[in-house]
């Protein structure tokens, strides 16, 4: 019983028909997707849609149309069509295994299996010999583009075995991509993280302004960091600007670098499993608080945002804590960089005349004090230290990715790729063809199987052979 | 008009000449017009070659950028997919009524379009462009031959008897046609896996990431589902017939839409490519 209904949920589970629905509910899901804005509920895409459509939104929002392609129903139907394309796989790698064996045999089939046991007659003109119709039959065949090699008195065009594999290559390949792409995703990273030049930071969460990582990701055994070594702003080459480029440095956990370059479009760092791309960029200024003794007892590099909606240009990217020796905050401290203009235009980059506005306000975001230092100069707290500004330089916003599957992707998508062409060029055909001599005179015996990719068919095979052979004989009686 | 302007016009006009003749030729089953027409497309294909080489010569670049280009190239790949398949067996020539409108009216939609050239810009430059362009125009070239064929094969279904039958007798079996139909929908369907295979990777080595969702991104997947679609009902389901050419029939156009549609449509980093001249 529990075998039978096992089986049952197998073949239901291998249907053609299932597979077949559930590619046309993920291409349905992924239309519909593509009109629906994707994000979390807050972003501001999502929210206007939402009102523009109140009654909707509602189905949208509980189906997960929002986030379409993370959506509970989305994973389940991409896992069941996993489950179907390793049934289907199966299934194809048996029957590539039976063609393939009926191919190997067809091979070595003489004029006495095939006079036994053949699928096909055509009566021939008596007059006939039968090196003729076989002469005729090939060169009619070889016309609707099908080859034929001479054995004796038996001709064939039998595939190579090889042929039928592509189908059963190309779903284990897809099988396999579909596996990469789950175990991946969960133990990938992928962030974004803001590196001032000459900063390093570790590869670790706490280094990145935006993260997302697989469940199953372990920072443990991550132990690198990332330095920004250099920032062109209109870096060239090759005739082309790339625009603004950082030189990014890979270091391990002992500080040797790895692999240094610089980063652009088209010119990523990869190390590894790691790929660094220059997701943005922007200003960054280096603060020190000295206390009364002109000792210098902290620093920190803050980064600017370049911004059209800010009167000066730039907003900053977070703020930084003054604390006491307990720990407590005392103040918090931001800092922009007014841009120089070009009439209307901001400009981006580093002002002639570097200079940041430092703005102080208490934890509770009571104004304390703000003013525009430049690089050297500093502004005095209450408590009597110095926050100093050091200098105003370029920071780029990486875009880090940790994901050793890419390989394997990369490996999957050839493999399926090499499947596919020997699915779709390779023949897959068997035909045989000998002559019988009988008290009616020759006739043209001939088993085909033209399983994918033949050039003709079986009825216009037929036609066209029943044709050339009694041409002769009908070219007599007229 | 520049030089190369001209010689596409020059070109469009053959296609709508050719357009004509095709439906000359198969209406009062002419079977010399229907061999005149397929000239005709060729002598255009020609002058589209003439230009475009021009163009890739003044710019550096293929056609990539903008809506004349990547409609341009879409035409080319279909014409001269459609030109070598009825050259190498003239009783297909009857697809022409069906391939040649559609290149007439893509390359009319391309010529009305602004042809300003649009630099190769620092996230285009990459050898992965001409690959992964070059794999969606000969998907598409494979796709509007295998419309032209279900076409072919559908007007004949319907015309068992009458003068239509008569019309349409030189045109191959319909089991050869419906088999031309799904060999070409298989080559189509392999260029455009290999269109996404190398789009991957491109925009892993360009942007860090192989696949965003971006809706350009969707709709290939789309459009390759779909073709998932039909070659398992045609295998797998046994499926055959009317209803799988009318399948062939729909499915084009979807293809068609994916490549110049959804990048006029939405806001996508393949805009510039399709759109009409957005940036980058």
């Amino acid at each position: 019983m529990i075998r039978s209904a096992w089986r049952r949920l197998v073949r239901f589970l291998g249907s053609a028909g299932l597979a077949i629905w559930l590619l046309v509910i993920v291409g349905v899901w992924s239309m519909v997707a593509t009109l629906i804005p994707q994000g979390a509920a807050t972003d501001h895409e999502v929210t206007v849609w939402a009102s523009a459509h109140p009654l909707v939104e509602p189905v949208v929002r509980a189906i997960g149309l929002h986030q379409a392609f993370t959506s509970l129903l989305f994973t389940v139907c991409v896992l069941a069509l996993g489950v179907c394309t390793a049934l289907c796989a199966w299934k194809r790698t048996k029957a590539a295994m039976d063609k393939a064996g009926t191919l190997r045999r067809a091979a070595v089939a003489d004029e006495r299996s095939l006079t036994a046991r053949h699928d096909l007659e055509i009566a021939c003109d008596p007059a006939l010999s039968g090196a003729e119709v076989l002469s005729i039959a090939s060169e009619t065949l070889n016309h609707l583009g099908i080859k034929t090699k001479r054995r004796k008195d038996l001709l064939t065009a039998v595939s190579s075995p090889w042929s039928v594999w592509g189908s059963a290559v190309f779903h284990w390949a897809l099988l396999a991509l579909i596996l990469a792409l789950i175990v991946g995703n969960l133990l990938r990273s992928e962030g974004l993280m803001g590196v001032a030049v000459g900063q390093t930071k570790a590869d670790a969460p706490v280094s990145y302004g935006e993260l997302h990582a697989g469940p199953m990701r372990d920072w443990s055994r991550v132990h690198r960091s990332i330095r920004v070594d250099a920032f062109d702003p209109h870096f060239r080459t090759g005739g082309i600007d790339r625009g603004p480029t950082p030189t990014v440095s890979v270091l391990d956990g002992a500080g040797k670098v790895i692999k240094t370059q610089r980063v652009y479009p088209n010119m990523t760092l990869k190390t590894g499993s790691l790929t660094i791309y220059p997701s943005d960029w922007g200003l960054s200024a280096t603060l020190s608080l000295v206390n009364t003794s002109g000792v210098e007892t902290a620093r920190s590099v803050q980064l600017v945002d370049f911004s059209e909606e800010a009167t000066d240009g730039t907003v900053p990217v977070g703020s930084v804590n003054v604390s006491d020796s307990a720990g407590n905050a005392l103040l918090r401290v931001s800092v922009s960089v007014p841009l120089d203009h070009s009439g209307d235009k901001l400009l981006k980059g580093i002002p002639k005349k570097p200079a940041a506005l430092v703005v102080v306000t208490s934890p509770d975001d009571k104004p304390v004090l703000d003013r525009i230092v430049s690089p050297g100069e500093g502004v005095t707290l209450p408590s009597g230290d110095t926050l100093r500004l050091d200098t105003i330089g370029y920071y780029a916003r990486l875009s880090v990715v940790d994901d050793w599957s890419i390989p394997l992707l990369y490996a999957g998508l050839v493999i399926a790729i090499i499947g596919l062409t020997i699915a779709v060029a390779a023949r897959q055909q068997i035909v045989l063809a000998t002559v019988i001599e009988g008290p009616d005179g020759a006739k043209l015996a001939a088993t085909m199987r033209l399983w994918r990719n033949a050039s003709s068919s079986r009825s216009e095979i037929e036609r066209e052979l029943g044709q050339a052979l009694s041409r002769v004989e009908e070219g007599s009686t007229t | 008009m520049t030089f190369e302007i001209v010689l596409m016009w020059v070109a469009l006009t053959f296609y709508a000449v050719a357009t004509a003749l095709f439906a000359f030729g198969v209406t009062f089953s002419k079977d010399k017009l229907s061999r005149q027409a397929l000239f005709v497309s060729a002598l255009g294909l020609a002058f589209q070659v003439a230009s475009l080489g021009i163009r890739w010569a003044r710019l550096g670049h293929g056609p990539y950028l903008g809506f004349y280009e990547v409609a341009n190239a879409l035409v080319l790949c279909a014409v001269a997919f459609f030109v070598i398949v009825a050259w190498r067996n003239p009783r297909l020539s009857a697809a022409g009524i069906a391939v040649m409108p559609v290149a007439v009216l893509l390359l009319g939609g391309a010529m009305l379009a602004p042809k300003a050239g649009m630099p190769i810009t620092a996230k285009l430059a990459s050898y992965w462009l001409f690959i992964h362009v070059a794999f969606a125009n000969l998907a598409f070239g494979a796709f509007a031959v295998s419309f032209g064929c279900a076409i072919a094969y559908v007007i004949r279904e319907r015309s068992t008897s009458g003068k239509w039958a008569k019309r349409l007798e030189r045109l191959p079996a319909q089991d050869v046609l419906e088999n031309l139909t799904v060999r070409f929908v298989l080559v189509g369907f392999l260029f455009w896996a290999i269109m996404i295979a190398t789009g991957a990777i491109w925009a892993n080595e360009a942007w860090g990431r192989y696949w965003s969702w971006d809706p350009i991104e969707t709709w290939s997947l789309i459009v390759w589902i779909f073709y998932a679609v039909y070659l398992h009902l045609r295998f797998t389901l046994r499926w055959h017939g009317e209803r799988l050419a009318w399948y062939a029939i729909i499915a084009m156009p979807l293809a068609l839409f994916a490549l110049i549609g959804i990048p006029l449509a939405f806001n996508t980093p393949h805009a510039g490519i399709g759109g009409f001249g957005k940036d980058l």
